[in-house]
């Protein structure tokens, strides 16, 4: 099993709803991020220009150093459909996660970050895929019914206002985001992840070339205000 | 019943397991990427799952919302315009959940973050519950409000009203509204107020949103606009729903325009949805946008104009299509007016029976014979309207000629129109609108392209123009390329009969509501009534004698008085073309309260959000307001900043899911649109207006011996009259007349009778995931060749205009710069328009040209175009949406504000070294609003701002400040921000408070005090006008970072702090409105 996303960056705008449904559905609060849009580019000189937004979070790695590096076995690989997970009555806010993680800030504080320290919880937090939703979903939706366990995504798929996020089973074909992966090597458009040395992050990106050419999360700029 | 619960409750529904609120502090500067680079394409690799080692899985907290038991609604987002599909998840009375319901034709399931931030809205600390009144003095800092019952609100209310009309006559009485999903319109105000014989009533999202394209279209075709946003352009869409493609119907749009507007962050999950699937389809799309917005982004070519440069670039399109001849030749000799010889002294098309003699009309009377030169004879000879195919045999109009016509010269219109573009070459239009030539002309090309092969192009054209100098020019210009084209009612054309097209809309007889054509010749030549109350107004298409007819039908003396309260409508002398809505001219308005003179408004009920943050030069706004208005009642679900620095009395309305309405459907879906929570004694916002029409009328019908009709100085008595005016249709006042009013659509939808209550909805609507239906079969509902249809009399149908074809050369225009026709009728202007306003040799212009600019940055090749360049405000400002918020919506929504805490000024890299200004530092933008103006302020602005000339008039506010978000995405010497307001300037933590209004909003800095208005719909200049910036410091009060806006989180504690004190009415009547915190908490509910 390699639950992940695909992502079609030829559709993505950049809206940050995906944000958004993640912190209602999680209750995250103010200042805590699980889920994020990365603003790369835009390259060149204006009128000359090119951009893409990358909707960013944990990339479900298959070789996780969480999972490795973390002292108290609060990371772990859910046994049943393999997600990347934390438990947050083992972690204790250690955040060796987060400098082994590829993704994340080291203080899990700035965003983008794949993890992100939540302070008065004292515990790493991180995208889950919704897997109280999801765990036992074949990731193809039942519009009838979002809570349906055997067809449910996480809102920040079922909400994405440009269908750019597709979610299930890479190793499932019929699942969406295996459809979508399908039909963008149909297309012919390059798909791509996010280096990440032997870790092997599973989130695939799908962007063509006459959108913007690939740079990963680019030199990201502060995605926070100066105070 | 309706689940009336409280934000406590919300609160602990939502809160389930530990409480997940926390944060990491305050975050700053930049972060260099770790690992992260460059990536490699992806592996095959299986994964490795991987139990724990110790074969225990570690536990997990749930910090998720708990679904279990809860009910599910189906409604609708009213958090713009576009109203999406939305599914409510509602436990224990609440609603924990909101998502896109996956049915939806175009949004498709999604639900962008403004529809998903209904939850804090709803269940906001700052929700007022109660009706209110001002107890101490105006103004923000000490401000002091009571609870009051309704019954005491809507009384003491009229009775203020009916004093003060009493006293000073009723143009004394003026009402305002504005745009945003749940609140009220914008066709209210001139309805309120000439219910009172009160000719004043505006509101923003008119003259300065949609209503020029609106009106410009039905002037021009009688068909749909080219808005997306409004519902007009929907052929972009087809093909995307279910229903659609169960019936085989595809998508047909080969290439799609993007003028002026941005789907992708105005109306995300629906328009921009669409534009996302389209692309995908392979729809090419050119943007112009002086922004590098999503759309522009994805866009194949993007044209980034100049702010306020956008008519000179249509011109150059023009002269290239003309040049090349790229036109459609047979719809635009035969549909168009553009071959018609124009009389030089009048400008309107020669009739061929002042041509010749002896001509007897081979048409009806109600669709004149024109003249034309025949191509195949070089002779000037009547042009009729008819069928191509019939005509062509013996005439070919010319599109360009010049000929003497009863001994005088005269061009056609083609010709005219391209004399009026000839100056615009491409490298003209490069240094001038700093596009590059080359990429105008494949934007030319491609748009050109399907008309080669027979198919389609169109334009979608937004608000952006709407905001600036051209407001009329723009869409003449735009409607005038897709007529010329011929991408009319076809598939893959923008341009249809087929879509309501909002209030302006189309009327063709015969047709269902989507313009589908009864069969041939079974309808009438098709019509289009400019129609106000009282049958006021001149139906286009049908003769003198029948429109003579239809207004006897109205008492003649309530008749005088309608059309006395159109004539003196405030800037109406000059801008006509505020009639289209009945809409004052706002900046006249404002001069109006200052000086008094014609007179005074000086009662202002206003029904919508933020007017200090929404209207343009909002300090001048605010001291006239402050100084001169007598009264002034407001409402809205929140406190805003023009609500606690002015309002007497507040109305509270209730948040979008609180209050059906009627604004149903997605394309030809419609879906069941309750009102699902209730919170206090919120009301529909529709419900309080309707209160004040019955109490003011009432108590002003007891003195209409002493209550003055302002137009003729006599008493009401003196006129034999009562109010109201006129009535309203079969309105009622109780709140179950007033959801029954909502709910009157969605009853229909669920087979319930008149007798339903709202149970009974409720119950039908619990868990029904079928409370939704395709209202018209796709087949019906997609259109096409309305046009081509053969009409009673023989002829084709044509178009709703006086010359049944498409205007390209807008005859309209010029007829209600000198009467006020068509809407003026039966009675009408004196005089023409003051002639150093129409540009036209003293009309307003038919056709796009480039209006003089008021402020400009320094332009090549400008002179004549634009005022000279003031080297203070050197930079060019502009703005566009972003997908946080609709107008000036949600600044208390924080899961928007913590991802958009400023308006975010965006400035080119070159620009910003040039003033040591660095991304993220704050940036003072300034304009001549916070400088003073160079204009003559001994002339009414409205006048001085056309003479040009110069004095120097104090400044009206403070600079504004603002985040710098450096980039390419704009030119150098462009800016770009949007609006803005700081509810936390007001919250209970400040040591000083203040309106909010002043510290970051641009509309400090927009110019509607002199600017060169639109010479048509007297439009302002929130866009395109001239600043300059300068590095500087955070401002006092504004909050930035994610935990600032914690107080604006539905918490327990936030819980406290609003059920008690004054707020909440059940202390002691006269508290101060910001002491209220420390009280205990009562009971509630």
């Amino acid at each position: 099993m390699k639950r992940a996303m695909v992502m079609d960056l030829d559709r993505c705008t950049g809206c940050q709803s995906c944000i958004v449904a993640c912190k209602f559905e999680n209750n995250s609060g103010l200042g805590n991020y699980r889920c994020d849009i990365v603003d790369v580019g835009p390259y060149g000189t204006h009128p000359d220009i090119q951009m893409y937004w990358l909707p960013f979070q944990c990339q479900q790695c298959e070789n996780a150093p969480c999972i490795e590096v973390c002292p108290t076995g609060a990371s772990y690989r859910d046994p049943d459909n393999g997600v990347v997970l934390i438990g947050d009555q083992e972690c204790i806010g250690c955040m060796t996660c987060l400098a082994a993680c590829p993704f994340s800030d080291n203080a899990g504080a700035a965003r983008p970050s794949a993890r992100w320290f939540n302070e008065e919880r004292n515990v790493v937090e991180k995208c889950t895929l919704c897997n109280h939703l999801t765990a036992k979903s074949d990731g193809v939706e039942n519009p009838a019914d979002s809570l349906d366990e055997a067809h449910a995504v996480p809102p920040c798929v079922h909400n994405c206002p440009t269908k750019c996020r597709h979610f299930g089973d890479l190793d499932d074909a019929a699942s969406e985001a295996s459809q979508m992966l399908a039909q963008a090597k149909a297309e012919g458009r390059p798909t791509y992840t996010l280096a990440s040395d032997e870790a092997q992050a599973t989130f695939v990106y799908i962007l063509s070339e006459s959108t913007a050419p690939w740079n990963g999360m680019g030199e990201w700029r502060s995605l926070v205000a100066k105070g | 019943m309706k689940d009336t619960l409280s934000r406590r409750t919300f609160v602990q529904a939502m809160a389930v397991g530990a409480a997940a609120v926390a944060a990491a502090g305050a975050l700053s500067g930049c972060m260099e990427p770790k690992k992260a680079d460059v990536g490699k394409p992806s592996t095959e690799a299986d994964a490795q799952a991987s139990a724990p080692s110790d074969g225990k899985v570690p536990g997990t907290t749930a910090t998720h919302v708990d679904l279990t038991g809860a009910d599910v609604y189906n409604t609708m987002c009213h958090g713009c315009i576009a109203a999406c599909p939305v599914r409510a998840y509602v436990k224990d009375g609440v609603v924990v959940k909101l998502e896109g319901h996956p049915e939806a034709p175009l949004s498709a399931g999604s639900l962008c973050l403004k529809g998903m931030n209904q939850l804090h809205t709803l269940y906001s600390p700052r929700r007022v519950l109660y009706p209110m009144r001002r107890t101490g003095a105006k103004g923000a800092d000490n401000a002091a409000f009571e609870r009051i019952s309704w019954e005491e609100a809507i009384d003491e209310c009229a009775e203020r009203i009916a004093d003060i009309m009493e006293q000073h006559g009723t143009y004394s009485f003026f009402s305002s509204a504005g745009g945003g999903g749940s609140y009220v319109g914008a066709m209210l105000p001139p309805l309120l107020s000439g219910m009172f014989m009160a000719p004043t009533g505006f509101e923003p999202g008119a003259a300065q949103c949609w209503m020029p394209r609106n009106a410009t279209a039905a002037f021009m075709y009688g068909g749909a606009d080219q808005s997306t946003a409004d519902s007009s352009v929907l052929e972009t869409f087809k093909g995307l729903s279910k229903a659609d493609k169960e019936a085989g119907i595809k998508n047909d749009m080969n290439c799609l325009v993007i003028w002026g507007t941005q789907p992708s962050a105005s109306q995300t999950s629906q328009a921009g949805r669409g534009l996302a699937e389209v692309r995908a389809l392979g729809c090419k799309t050119i943007v112009v946008d002086p922004n590098f917005s999503p759309d522009a982004a994805h866009a194949t070519i993007h044209l980034p104009v100049r702010p306020g440069s956008d008519a000179a670039l249509i011109l150059a399109w023009y002269r290239m299509i003309f040049e090349e001849e790229l036109y459609d030749k047979e719809f635009t000799k035969y549909f168009t007016n553009l071959p018609c010889l124009i009389n030089p002294d009048t400008k309107l098309p020669w009739l061929a029976t002042e041509v010749f003699d002896d001509y007897e009309p081979v048409t009806p009377e109600d669709t004149p014979v024109y003249v034309c030169v025949n191509e195949m004879t070089g002779e000037v000879e009547p042009l009729p309207f008819g069928d191509p195919a019939e005509l062509s045999a013996a005439l070919d109009p010319q599109v360009f000629a010049t000929a003497t016509v009863n001994g005088k010269e005269s061009k056609s219109a083609g010709q005219i129109y391209k004399d009026e573009a000839e100056p615009w070459t491409l490298q003209r239009a490069e240094e001038f609108c700093w596009v590059p030539a080359e990429r105008i002309r494949e934007a030319v090309e491609l748009y050109t392209a399907p008309a080669k092969e027979g198919k389609c192009a169109g334009i979608t054209h937004g608000v952006a123009t709407d905001q600036m100098e051209i407001a009329s020019q723009a869409p003449l210009g735009l409607l005038g390329l897709d007529m010329i084209m011929g991408y009319v009612n076809k598939p893959g054309a923008a341009l249809t009969q087929s879509t309501m097209g909002g209030p302006m809309g189309p009327q063709l007889d015969g047709t269902n509501q989507w313009g589908k054509c009864a069969a041939d010749g079974t309808q009438p030549r098709p019509t289009k009534g400019y129609l106000a109350q009282l049958q006021y107004g001149y139906t286009v298409g049908a003769t003198e004698a029948a429109n003579q007819e239809r207004v006897a039908q109205s008492d003649p003396s309530a008749l005088a008085v309608y059309g006395k309260l159109w004539t003196d409508r405030l800037g109406l002398s000059n801008h006509r073309g505020l009639s289209a809505w009945g809409h004052s001219h706002i900046p006249a308005v404002r001069e109006a309260i200052e000086t008094g003179e014609p007179y005074r408004p000086r009662i202002w009920v206003e029904l919508s959000g933020n007017k200090l943050a929404m209207l343009a030069s909002s300090g001048a706004w605010y001291k006239a307001a402050m100084e001169n208005v007598d009264y002034v009642v407001g409402q809205q679900p929140i406190f805003t900043s023009f609500h606690i620095e002015l309002a007497d009395i507040f109305f509270p309305t209730e948040e979008w899911l609180e209050h059906p309405h009627s604004r149903t459907g997605q394309l030809n879906y419609t879906f069941a649109n309750p009102g699902i929570v209730h919170l206090g004694e919120s009301v529909n916002p529709m419900h309080p207006w309707m209160l004040l029409a019955d109490a003011v009328s009432a108590k002003l019908n007891e003195r209409l011996d002493s209550v003055v009709f302002t137009g003729t100085g006599q008493t009401i008595s003196e006129l034999g009259l009562t109010f109201p005016l006129f009535k309203l249709g079969d309105r009622g006042n109780s709140d179950t007349t007033c959801w029954k009013m909502e709910l009157t659509g969605v009853g229909a939808q669920l087979g319930l009778g008149e007798d339903a209550t709202i149970d009974d909805y409720m119950a039908k609507l619990r868990n029904n995931s079928d409370a939704y239906y395709v209202s018209t079969p796709s087949e019906d509902y997609w259109t096409y060749g309305q046009h081509l249809v053969k009409a009673t009399d023989g002829l084709p149908l044509g178009f709703a205009t006086e010359s049944r074809k498409c205007e390209v050369y807008c005859t309209t225009m010029l007829k209600l710069g000198r009467t006020g026709w068509p809407y003026c009728y039966p009675t009408a202007f004196e005089e023409p328009v003051d002639s150093r306003i129409g540009t036209f040799g003293g009309d307003y212009s038919p056709i796009c040209r480039v209006p003089l600019q008021t402020e400009a940055p320094e332009v090549k090749g400008a002179d004549g175009y634009t005022l000279p360049f003031d080297k203070d405000f050197p930079l060019a400002i502009t703005s566009g949406r972003v997908p946080y918020f609709h107008h000036g919506t949600m600044r208390h929504a924080p899961y928007a504000r913590e991802l958009f805490p400023v308006p975010f000024i965006r400035i080119n890299p070159e620009t910003a070294a040039k003033y040591g200004i660095s991304d993220g530092d704050w940036v003072e933008v300034s304009s001549r609003r916070t400088q003073g103006s160079d204009y003559d302020v001994s002339k009414r602005g409205t006048e001085r701002s056309y003479a040009g000339e110069k004095t120097q008039t104090t400044k009206v506010s403070d600079p504004i400040r603002t985040i710098a978000y450096v980039s390419e995405v704009v030119a150098p010497n462009v800016v770009w921000m949007e609006r803005f307001w700081n509810p936390e300037c007001f919250d209970k933590s400040q040591k000083t408070k203040t309106g909010g209004w002043q510290e970051c909003s641009v509309n400090v800095l927009t110019n509607g005090i002199d600017a060169q208005f639109n010479e048509v719909f007297g439009s302002y200049n929130y866009r395109a006008f001239a600043v300059n910036i300068k590095k500087s410091e955070r401002p006092d009060r504004v909050w930035v970072t994610p935990k600032e806006f914690e107080p604006f989180m539905p918490t327990s504690e936030n819980q406290v702090h609003d059920e008690i004190g004054v707020l909440m009415g059940n202390k002691d009547l006269v508290t101060d409105y910001y002491q209220f915190a420390t009280a205990d908490a009562p009971a509630q509910g």
